[in-house]
């Protein structure tokens, strides 16, 4: 026996279950797994940190002076910069350091090749193992140091290239 | 409709009320992690430290020639480094041109400054004060 009776209710009902299955698939949608691909907003806060830390050694104390970067690249001091670029980025507030990771090398322009030519790592505190997520992250250095390839002992410029991770 | 009563009006209205609002706040969570992904996606693709970092050794170069610390030949290597350089590591086109001071007319130095890296182009002429 079919009446009519309490068709009100029933489009309430289907009402109510379309607006909450709907509410659950936005739900599930916001709450997505965080995949690497995700990372845009810890990637972009990283590689500010490391360019400021960068910015920071390539400022000399004054207009004559060489910069602690130029200085590092120069003698290729990499404790030096271990000490300071690892002082500088994982600096928090509180007691609690940071626990960035990083890897640093520093690449010439072959002159005699016409190539670019990037050397080992001169500094790391990790070995890049390929499971990070590292961000890279760059300064044009001015260094008076010799190098292979040609042009004597000039200035020459050189690009000190950070791959900067946490974890 | 017949046997339709009109009763709990005021239940069925709520119940209404209730679940558009969920599915506004609904919404407005999903939206809100695009928002800062977008964000950081444009920042990151902006290369502003590149610039700033172009931009400042041209301009050193240029500094350093013209208060004669090194020859212009001098000055040519490390412009010609830069422009290599962030052609194969940025995969950034640069140009230059200094132009040095006119004396006794025009006691300035102009550096002319173009980057371009397929995304973003910057061009600058630098006057020195």
């Amino acid at each position: 026996m079919v009446n009519d009776r309490g068709q009100l209710y029933t489009i309430e009902g289907i009402a109510a279950g379309m607006i909450m299955l709907f509410t659950t698939y936005l739900v599930l949608g916001a709450t997505s797994v965080y995949t690497p691909g995700d990372s845009h907003i810890s990637d972009m806060q990283l590689e500010q940190t490391g360019t400021d830390a960068l910015q920071m050694m390539n400022t000399p104390v004054n207009g004559t002076a060489e910069s602690l970067l130029q200085q590092i690249v120069e003698s290729n001091n990499g404790p030096l910069f271990n000490t300071i670029f690892l002082d500088y980025v994982n600096n928090k507030t509180g007691s609690r350091a940071d626990n960035l990771h990083y890897t640093a090398s520093v690449t010439y322009y072959d002159i005699l090749n016409k190539t670019t030519v990037t050397l080992p790592p001169f500094a790391f505190n990790r070995n890049l193992s390929g499971v990070e997520h590292p961000v890279r992250v760059t300064e044009l250095v001015i260094a008076n140091k010799q190098f292979p390839g040609g042009s004597g002992y000039t200035p020459r410029a050189v690009l000190v290239e950070v791959l900067l991770w946490r974890d | 409709m017949a046997g339709l009563k009109d009763d709990a009006q005021w239940i069925v209205m709520m119940g209404f009320v209730v679940s558009f609002s969920l599915f506004f706040l609904a919404m407005v969570l999903n939206q809100s992690t695009v928002v800062g992904q977008t964000t950081a996606e444009s920042v990151l693709d902006f290369p502003k430290n590149d610039i700033r970092d172009v931009r400042s050794v041209i301009i050193d170069a240029a500094i350093l020639n013209s208060t004669g610390k090194i020859s212009p030949g001098q000055t040519a290597v490390i412009l010609n480094d830069t422009r290599a350089i962030e052609m194969s590591r940025k995969e950034a086109v640069i140009s230059y041109q200094i132009t040095p001071p006119n004396l006794p007319a025009d006691s300035h130095t102009y550096v002319d400054i173009h980057y371009n890296n397929g995304v973003t182009a910057y061009n600058e002429t630098w006057v020195s004060s």
